[in-house]
């Protein structure tokens, strides 16, 4: 537990020295959205809030962009802090003395994660609960379930992370590679539009990310006012992936750390 | 070959190739990057496109066309963006680069011009661009069957060299910002996305509230993004033709110069003062 919290503080304290990036991932959801909305007035022009309902089945098109940028804008934060976590202490020369303490790795990745719950957290309310607040007040209390699916969404996001973290340390090239797992995730969870709008295979591949699910259980509560006991389904997912993705993520961690320590891998970059 | 008989354009030709070759060995030797940024460009250009494609119809013939010409509209705005982010991230971080390398005592002490030395780096993502730009077009006329046609090709042409002698002034500018300010990141990326929103790149600056539309309208850039796409697209001009010719003109050259200036004036500063090699 002492160790949990040392890792989960010197997290935070990371973040909070470099106020810059996270003021970035803050204003990026609220760009991207103003983006797209003004992309969709120069092609749409008068009709172009009617074409977007007649696809979505809502006019409210700020609060539908914001909700996938916002979960985007999550994951992003996630899969770059535990992805490149084991490569930043690679580079600075402090894996050997992190690995060499006596910490189980379990303990080092959650500690990570930890610290991602919090920011996550506070840039899904900040952007999300703004939003809400100025453009549908009536829906403000249904940010509370909204986040309540994110924080669920979270738990398989992390083990997406371990498996990203397990594969840095092999192929040694996290940043290109998180770029690219960002935008296939943005691309196939629906972060701009729903899913259907996708070929059936590719929407084979939407159904086992956790943000799919997310991203439209936001939109359900938010927008059309239902629960998260409505959402059955859709939370059994992501409960069955909240299972899944740990165990995998940590088994294929430990499997490429195990290798990397016989090849002597984590000292080459 | 003795240096010394080589004239001076000769020798400039020479820097500017020996500077191209060094940055396409650089490029290569990592080639995760190139797959990368392979992929990841015009993998931006197709979520973005998905999400565009919520405000056009789909139903009728009518409206087919005008999911083609928004897309299209869009798609040029993806050609400014890559080419824009060449002058902020490729040849203005290029000094950052060297910097953090430890290389830019070195850089800047060969016997060899400045600029012509980060124009090599400009070639090189030039090139880089274009093929990106290319198969990018032939996969969306593949997947989406929209074929990207030019209405004036001469005139393109010409808007994309005045484009790119600005892009060459601004990115020399960014390179001499990097000696002076450290923190390059955050202000490459708030110019990037000024230039997203401010300057009609994705979509017309009329869709922009009028106040913030003359502040566009203050900006280079948003006169040669709407020469370009008219030459292309054939879409209504800001300003009127002529006026619109001159002022790009004026702008593309002003710019090259500025930057040009701008770049020595901040290297001469940094040498006397000892912050060129500062990280």
């Amino acid at each position: 537990m002492q160790a949990l919290t040392a890792i989960f503080c010197k997290g935070l304290k990371h973040h909070i020295r470099y106020p810059g990036e996270f003021a970035i991932f803050l204003m990026l959801p609220f760009l991207f959205t103003f983006l797209i909305l003004g992309m969709g007035d120069a092609v749409g022009g008068n009709n172009a809030a009617a074409y977007f309902a007649a696809r979505t089945g809502t006019t409210n098109i700020v609060i539908y962009e914001i909700l996938g940028s916002a979960v985007w804008m999550t994951s992003w934060v996630v899969i770059e802090d535990v992805g490149t976590a084991i490569r930043d202490e690679q580079i600075k020369g402090t894996l050997e003395q992190n690995f060499l303490a006596p910490v189980h790795r379990f303990t080092l990745l959650v500690g990570l994660s930890l610290t991602d719950v919090v920011i996550t957290s506070i840039l899904f309310l900040v952007v999300v609960g703004v939003t809400v607040a100025v453009v549908l007040p009536s829906s403000f209390l249904t940010v509370i379930p909204a986040f309540l699916a994110l924080l669920l969404g979270l738990i398989p996001l992390f083990g997406i992370g371990f498996l990203f973290a397990g594969f840095v340390v092999r192929f040694k090239e996290p940043y290109i590679f998180i770029q690219i797992v960002n935008l296939v995730f943005a691309t196939l969870t629906g972060t701009y539009y729903p899913v259907t709008l996708l070929p059936y295979w590719v929407q084979a591949l939407s159904g086992v990310l956790p943000q799919t699910y997310v991203i439209d259980a936001m939109r359900r509560i938010v927008i059309a006012n239902q629960t998260l006991v409505n959402l059955y389904g859709s939370i059994f997912i992501l409960l069955a992936l909240a299972l899944a993705y740990p165990i995998l993520g940590y088994a294929v961690f430990r499997r490429i750390e195990r290798k990397a320590s016989v090849t002597g891998e984590f000292s080459k970059y | 070959m003795n240096s010394r008989n080589i004239s001076y354009p000769s020798r400039l030709i020479e820097e500017f190739r020996a500077s191209f070759l060094k940055d396409i060995r650089s490029y290569f030797r990592y080639p995760a990057w190139v797959i990368g940024e392979f992929l990841s460009t015009p993998l931006w250009f197709f979520f973005f496109a998905l999400g565009v494609t919520l405000f056009v119809p789909v139903v009728s013939v009518a409206a087919r066309g005008t999911a083609s010409t928004g897309i299209s509209y869009f798609f040029f705005g993806f050609i400014f963006i890559v080419l824009f982010s060449t002058s902020v991230w490729g040849v203005g971080q290029s000094v950052r680069n060297e910097q953090e390398s430890g290389t830019l005592e070195q850089f800047f002490l060969a016997p060899a011009n400045r600029a012509t030395l980060i124009l090599g780096r400009w070639a090189r993502i030039f090139l880089t661009d274009s093929l990106i730009i290319s198969y990018t077009t032939v996969l969306l006329y593949l997947i989406g069957g929209t074929a990207v046609a030019i209405l004036n090709p001469t005139l393109f042409i010409l808007s994309v060299g005045l484009y790119e002698l600005s892009l060459i002034g601004f990115g020399l500018f960014m390179a001499g910002l990097t000696i002076r300010i450290k923190a390059y990141n955050s202000i490459g990326n708030a110019i990037f996305f000024g230039y997203m929103i401010f300057t009609g790149a994705l979509f017309p600056i009329t869709v922009l509230p009028q106040p913030v539309r003359y502040f566009s309208m203050l900006l280079p850039f948003t006169y040669l993004n709407d020469l370009m796409r008219h030459a292309a697209l054939g879409t209504t001009m800001i300003l009127p033709e002529n006026l619109e010719y001159t002022v790009a003109i004026l702008a593309s050259v002003a710019m090259l110069i500025f930057g040009f200036v701008a770049f020595n004036k901040i290297e001469q500063d940094a040498r006397v003062k000892g912050s060129i090699a500062t990280s």
